[in-house]
């Protein structure tokens, strides 16, 4: 993510960051972009999330 | 006047036999807090009125022969962000620094319901995350091995009173190792039990579905004890577990003998590398179990970096939804290592937080079938001693892959226990797993370990 995506997506969010800190979060982005890669692995369709709520029989 | 250091269990003992008042407890911690939480910045409040008024009713309800149990009369403190009615809880931020709750957490009233005195609130990472930070309304709280040096967090002033003794005991939350961090660094006992085995009601939450409530404490008979008070279904929280509770005092036999235990290496030795103190201090432990008559062997289970990933996807991503509103409109009034954190939050996308939550069932799955034919792992809570405070970097939880962080995904009850002093006396400690609603079983190893192992007798030089 370029500095200009950042301040682009920032803005989308609302979030009114102080600009010393943009740099930083910018070079953090990296963490953000390896995680959510991390959790894509090949899996079924069918393959439910955890959240999926499973009612008390009665 | 009691005893600088003294367990619940200790303190318990002479309280129902009469030879300590509770009255003259709490006054003892009291002058202890006054002198050296100065340096220590352990509270963000205490209660010195409220806990005498707490201490004289114990000591009048035991005088009379109305002895409650293990708690009654036993200074506690509570981490900033369990809610007490009519007193602050500010999650150690500028955000909250005015919030007064109308009502105590449940877990709290639970405390209270046995006896304890509460002799104030403990410093958090701000709202259990965002830390250590120093531009927050109140410092952060210093490692009482080497005040130079980080508690971990984000329950760090529980870790940092209780190890000091200040307290006998403390409430903390852990929803990636904020129970387990500082109860590592700071060389005490700290179990995250079974996620739903303690109401979250009443606590701020950082991420609603990783988020436990435990308690912390110098060993792990007392956090039994405690945990025996918080535990119980709470019909109002929705995770709440509707199951019984067992004694969890009654389960500490001090035998080990016949469990069988599996050592995750290579977490600490591959994924994310522990020094040679703590990988000596851990393969010590696993043999001292074996020698009291348990068995070890190694396993293998998915890189600790995917274990990490689902769980900070989770947690950032519920975080960012709880403070979204706030963030965006007073983003400043956070401390910069939360907004920044958050802000880096806001960039995750719904298919990612959907993808973490798959990501976990799957990983539930992988821990239940490697725990297959046993009855507890083992691996570390920490890579290394306790590092300088100012040392600790805004994205630090983002640099390595956390230790704690697969049992948040997993839910199971996991604690961190002493196991030896590294550079400068600094602790030392492994990380024990049971199965989910067994924290029994996780208790009675700790104890039996902390028991048959000299490392409970060495308190910080203050």
């Amino acid at each position: 993510m370029t500095r200009q995506e950042l301040d682009a997506a920032l803005a989308r969010l609302g979030l009114d960051v102080p600009e010393a800190e943009r740099d930083g979060i910018a070079d953090a982005v990296k963490y953000v972009e390896q995680m959510a890669a991390s959790v894509r692995k090949p899996r079924s369709v069918m393959a439910e999330p955890a959240h999926t709520v499973a009612f008390p029989e009665k | 006047m009691a005893a600088d250091f003294l367990t619940i269990a200790e303190a318990a003992e002479l309280i129902e036999k009469r030879e300590l008042s509770p009255v003259e407890l709490c006054e003892s911690r009291l002058a202890r807090i006054e002198r050296l939480d100065g340096r220590l910045h352990s509270f963000i409040r205490v209660l010195a009125d409220d806990a005498r008024a707490a201490a004289r009713a114990a000591e009048a309800e035991i005088a009379a022969g109305r002895y409650r149990g293990p708690l009654h009369g036993i200074p506690l403190g509570l981490k900033d962000i369990y809610e007490t009615a009519g007193i602050p809880t500010t999650g150690h931020s500028k955000v909250m620094q005015d919030h007064i709750p109308a009502a105590d957490a449940v877990s709290v009233r639970k405390l209270k319901d046995a006896g304890c005195v509460v002799m104030g609130k403990l410093a958090t990472h701000e709202f259990a995350f965002g830390g250590p930070s120093f531009d927050l309304p109140w410092p952060p709280a210093r490692n009482p091995w080497d005040t130079t040096r980080f508690t971990s967090g984000s329950s760090s002033g529980t870790g940092a009173a209780v190890a000091a003794g200040l307290v006998l005991g403390g409430t903390g939350s852990d929803t990636g190792g904020s129970i387990r961090g500082p109860a590592a660094l700071c060389g005490i006992a700290g179990i995250k039990p079974t996620y739903g085995l303690i109401s979250r009601r009443g606590i701020l939450p950082l991420a609603f579905s990783l988020d436990h409530a435990g308690p912390m404490a110098w060993t792990a008979e007392d956090c039994a004890i405690m945990l025996q008070a918080m535990a119980g279904h709470d019909p109002a929280d929705p995770a709440s577990a509707n199951r019984p509770i067992p004694d969890y005092r009654k389960a500490l036999t001090g035998d080990v003998k016949g469990l069988r235990i599996g050592l995750i290496r290579h977490f600490y030795t591959a994924d994310n590398p522990a020094n040679a103190a703590t990988r000596d201090a851990i393969d010590a432990a696993a043999k001292k179990l074996e020698e009291m008559g348990a068995s070890a062997r190694e396993i293998t289970v998915s890189p600790l970096a995917d274990w990490a990933a689902c769980g900070v996807i989770i947690m950032m991503t519920e975080a960012y939804a709880i403070h979204e509103a706030n963030l965006r409109t007073r983003f400043t009034d956070f401390g910069e290592a939360f907004r920044d954190r958050m802000a880096l939050s806001g960039l995750f996308t719904a298919a990612d937080y959907i993808q973490a939550i798959r990501r976990r069932r799957e990983l539930v799955d992988e821990l239940d079938r490697a725990m297959d034919g046993l009855d507890l792992v083992m691996t570390a809570s920490a890579p290394a001693e306790a590092p300088k405070i100012d040392a600790v970097g805004k994205f630090s939880i983002l640099e390595r892959p956390l230790l704690t962080m697969p049992f948040n995904v997993t839910g199971s009850p996991a604690m961190s226990v002493c196991c030896g002093y590294g550079e400068g006396g600094l602790p030392l400690s492994f990380q024990i797993v049971g199965k989910r609603f067994d924290d029994a079983t996780v208790l009675r190893l700790a104890d039996a370990y902390e028991r048959a192992t000299p490392w409970r007798g060495r308190r910080p030089n203050l």
